[in-house]
């Protein structure tokens, strides 16, 4: 049976990110995904969710897409806040002694590690960011 | 997020029950940062499915102020997920993570 797919387009603010947690709890029961699959789902869109309600002045509105493809879910998110491409951020250094560990860019590092072929593009005044989260554990 | 506090040989155990993300990070911060006053710090984890990285901002934070104050922050009860989000961002490297409280208290 193909796995349903799932679109939101939400304001961009804080009980935004809480009501996709939820929403997408109960589309990983009912698309019968994994748990471990389903808890970086979770992650991954929260990350980049909140990252737009907190920072992006300016950013009306937030949408996720995802289409379940054989292997992987294939997120996109887009908003309609200034240009900002998160992944241009420098990597973390996850050797850091914790004296000099910054408390930054985590969210981002989560995002690139648990996520394949993640790309940035500014499409007619939206951000767009895909990526593809394997289904496999 | 429910926080309560108990003790474990000299420890104060925050055991924190819910998720901690952005919605709850903060005021997980201000209690572990409170309790952190007192001495050593166990947060018990067994009954937190899920931590974002705003979550683990609030961990580097209490386990800094920790080293900072020469006292002690750990982590128990680490669930699956949780786990892997610990080793994915090199936390298992700079909090240290015990199963048991008991373990954590005679660390």
């Amino acid at each position: 049976m193909a796995r349903p797919a799932f679109h939101r387009r939400l304001p961009a603010t804080l009980e935004s990110v809480e009501e996709l947690a939820v929403a997408l709890e109960a589309y990983a029961e009912e698309a019968e995904i994994d748990m471990a699959v389903a808890a970086r789902l979770g992650l991954v869109v929260e990350e980049i969710a909140a990252n737009v309600a907190m920072h992006a002045a300016g950013a009306t509105y937030f949408t996720l897409d995802i289409t379940p493809s054989d292997d992987a879910l294939e997120l996109l998110l887009t908003d309609d806040g200034p240009a900002y491409n998160p992944l241009a951020r420098e990597e973390v250094d996850t050797e850091t002694a914790l004296e000099e560990r910054d408390v930054g860019g985590l969210g981002v590092h989560l995002v690139r590690k648990m996520t394949r072929d993640a790309r940035y593009e500014r499409q007619d005044g939206t951000n767009r960011l895909s990526c593809s989260l394997p289904l496999g554990s | 997020m429910e926080i309560s506090e108990t003790t474990e040989g000299t420890k104060t155990v925050a055991v924190l029950d819910g998720r901690l993300d952005t919605a709850t990070a903060a005021q997980t911060e201000t209690a572990l940062i409170g309790l952190l006053a007192k001495g050593g710090v166990i947060a018990d984890l067994a009954n937190v499915r899920y931590v974002s990285s705003a979550g683990l901002r609030v961990l580097l934070k209490a386990a800094k102020q920790a080293k900072t104050a020469g006292s002690t922050f750990a982590v128990v009860g680490l669930q699956a997920p949780v786990r892997e989000v610990f080793e994915i961002s090199g936390f298992d490297k700079i909090i240290p993570a015990f199963a048991t409280r008991a373990e954590a208290a005679a660390a």
